[in-house]
């Protein structure tokens, strides 16, 4: 794996890509959570 | 002209970020410029080929062991076509574009003269050095007359790429703290809650930026430097601002009061801040390190350095770009998550009147 990547270092700048918008995902979803809360507690 | 694009670029995230207003809904022409130039960002960043000049290219060959294939972008001087009957293999001489226009012959390893250059002005080959004969082979030919080439920049190769995310990732972090700082200070003026969801959102995803600046960071790292940590002086920065920052959330989670937790913590953020500069632009200049631009390295690095070659100005222009979509991506997150708090915060108000 890493001798492929080292040697294809193009994948390496898709990994990079990928997780800036996987962390960037992951606090879209947290936000999601926050709202579905809210709206419970609305709700109520 | 650097310093010129990076100013336009952080005038139109702030502008852009904090007009129309951050607490209304944005409208669509507001989602559809941020998502024109987020795509805008990583076609620039991911398509075109690298392109680098005949120095670079016998330089690369004397860095690493096994011989690499170098793209080099090469005007083609046809006229200068021919076989050459000792080596059976057709050459031809071909100028860069680097600042000493350095002219090359280059061999073919095919029977015939590859037709694509044979129309071709500009082409991208990737070039072989060998250091006995000092000669340049081309390997296979990338394009001809492209529109757009990255800058080859030995010991990085493909990785230059990384430069348009990892770099705003930590740009974008700065600007998040100082936005969590100047409206902790309002706060402290105005006594007003709303200013402390801002301060308290911004900080937050200030964090987030500075979490992927480093992964990002660790990742490249593992593969320039050969493992993910190094205790870099940018690496030990960032470690320590994060730990702050931590310090900050859990201070926040341990204050019951609105008010009491809003002061406190905005008196923290403050505090946080003053050793921001300190830590992302001071330190890791005056200390030895494997970052660009770090004590004794002659070399800024590409985004800094005053040297006309190191970045075209296209390319400043496309990591300009990378900088206000990054930007404007943090505000509308910012902006929703601040809309979001100040709900949680009306109707639990709104029950506590009941």
């Amino acid at each position: 794996m890493y001798d492929f990547l080292s040697q294809n270092s193009l994948y390496v700048v898709l990994i990079i890509t990928l997780s800036v918008w996987l962390g960037i995902a992951f606090y879209i979803s947290r936000l999601d959570k926050k709202v579905a809360e809210l709206e419970k507690r609305i709700v109520d | 002209m650097k310093g010129l694009s990076y100013t336009i670029a952080l005038l139109v995230g702030l502008g852009l970020g904090f007009f129309p207003s951050m607490e209304r809904p944005r409208p669509m022409w507001w989602k559809a410029i941020v998502i024109a130039l987020t795509s805008l960002v990583i076609i620039a960043a991911l398509m075109p080929p690298l392109g680098g000049t005949f120095f670079e290219a016998s330089l690369a060959s004397r860095l690493e062991t096994n011989r690499p294939k170098i793209p080099v972008k090469a005007h083609v001087l046809k006229e200068t076509k021919k076989f050459d009957e000792a080596r059976q293999q057709w050459y031809v001489d071909m100028r860069d574009f680097g600042e000493r226009q350095m002219t090359e012959r280059i061999f073919f390893k095919t029977k015939d003269y590859p037709r694509e250059l044979e129309n071709a002005n500009v082409a991208v080959v990737n070039v072989d050095f060998d250091k006995l004969t000092r000669s340049f082979t081309a390997q296979e030919i990338v394009t001809t007359d492209p529109i757009l080439t990255i800058p080859f920049i030995p010991a990085l190769s493909e990785r230059t790429r990384n430069l348009y995310f990892h770099v705003p990732m930590a740009w974008v972090a700065v600007l998040a703290y100082l936005i969590s700082m100047i409206y902790g200070i309002l706060f402290l003026k105005r006594k007003d809650l709303v200013y402390d969801i801002k301060s308290s959102s911004a900080a937050a995803l200030g964090t987030l930026f500075t979490i992927l600046a480093t992964l990002t960071g660790a990742i490249w790292a593992k593969f320039n430097w050969g493992s993910f940590w190094n205790w870099d002086p940018r690496q030990t920065s960032i470690f320590i601002l994060m730990l702050i920052y931590g310090a900050y959330f859990a201070l926040r989670s341990s204050i019951e009061g609105d008010e009491r937790r809003a002061r406190l913590s905005s008196v923290y953020s403050i505090l946080a801040f003053v050793t921001v500069p300190f830590l992302i632009f001071i330190l890791p200049r005056i200390t030895e390190g494997l970052h660009p631009g770090a004590k004794g390295d002659e070399n800024a690095g590409p985004l800094v350095s005053s040297s006309p070659d190191a970045i075209n100005p296209l390319l400043s222009m496309i990591f300009s770009a990378s900088l206000a979509a990054f930007t404007l991506i943090y505000f509308w997150l910012l902006g929703i998550q601040i809309r979001l708090k100040k709900v949680a915060l009306r109707s639990s108000l709104a029950a506590h009147d009941e």
